[in-house]
């Protein structure tokens, strides 16, 4: 099926945040468990697990539209030094791929491909989901204090 | 632990190569599903994921080496349009990998770093049998031909 204008270019800016986003949580599940937050290092991970699984997704679909996958570009990967600096670079990176997804899932209306639509909008509650998480950490860290939060990272 | 001479830089060489990989034998299983070789596809995105696995294991050791992992490099993903080439595509990846683990093993050894020595050689194996697989199946093009080849793709593994 050949796709609308406009949609494998979106399609493909989205892979290349969600590869950005896997390259970033494979670095910040490796960081959190050479700190010894196990807890944090599988929760990373997880988050991993499901931007690939996006990724995957994605490819599908552009392939079946016809379109050529781009993997070859990479944003920035963004870290920090601590616990809570990472939580902050991602909450924001999420935001940043919630705004892409919105904005993609706009045009796919406008030219009318609901199928890519649907699929986007599948996506974005995942987003909204990763936001709600890192927004509660960060909330945690305010109200027990880090070192009370991390010590409970120790433990999975 | 602080790391060794040159150790650091040739592990992120190493990840880059990695992470390269993974990209490109992704796309590849995604496409040989697109074209309705399961098979293909499930031993391709296996490969895929082994990297990937690779690539993590890497970036522990890195940050264990009190290193900075480089996430942001990716070398050029060499995408085939058709089977074969994909083959040829990802042989040669995995040639480059096999030159890149062995001058790094000897490095390891040079420097006396043999706890990364020994990672290193244990995903050397691994590519050791990548490459025997993609031979393999360029060998099987050969004799078979390639339709007869890619009609025995068309089923998943076991089915």
């Amino acid at each position: 099926m050949k796709a609308k204008e406009g949609v494998i270019d979106f399609l493909n800016k989205v892979v290349t945040l969600e590869l950005t986003a896997v390259h970033q949580y494979l670095l910040h599940a490796a960081m959190c468990d050479n700190w010894g937050y196990k807890q944090l290092q599988h929760e990373f991970h997880e988050l991993a697990t499901e931007e690939v699984g996006h990724v995957s997704k994605l490819i599908d679909h552009i392939l079946y539209l016809e379109g050529t996958p781009d993997v070859q570009s990479l944003g920035q990967v963004k870290s920090g030094p601590n616990v809570s600096k990472l939580f902050e670079e991602d909450l924001k990176f999420e935001q940043e791929d919630a705004n892409l997804l919105r904005e993609a899932i706009t045009h796919s209306a406008k030219v009318g491909d609901y199928t890519t639509r649907h699929k986007l909008e599948e996506m974005i509650e995942e987003t909204d989901e990763h936001i709600d998480w890192f927004e509660t950490q960060l909330r945690a860290i305010k109200q027990v204090g880090l070192e009370n939060y991390l010590g409970e990272q120790m433990k999975k | 632990m602080k790391a060794k001479d040159g150790i650091i830089d040739l592990l992120n060489r190493i990840l880059t190569a990695n992470l390269t990989a993974i990209n490109q034998y992704f796309v590849h299983g995604k496409m040989c599903e697109n074209w309705g070789y399961e098979r293909l596809h499930h031993q391709v995105c296996e490969r895929s994921f082994a990297e990937m696995k690779d690539a993590e294991e890497i970036i522990e050791h890195i940050l264990y080496l009190e290193g900075v992992p480089n996430m942001q490099r990716l070398g050029t993903v060499q995408v085939g349009e058709t089977a074969p080439e994909q083959f040829n595509l990802d042989l040669k990846a995995e040639q480059e990998m096999l030159k890149l683990y062995t001058e790094a093993v000897t490095h390891c050894a040079k420097v006396g770093d043999y706890t990364t020595r020994h990672k290193l050689e244990d995903m050397q194996k691994d590519t050791d049998d990548h490459i025997d697989w993609i031979e393999t199946q360029q060998e099987l093009i050969k004799q078979v031909g390639l339709e007869k080849y890619l009609a025995e793709q068309i089923k998943k593994e076991g089915s």
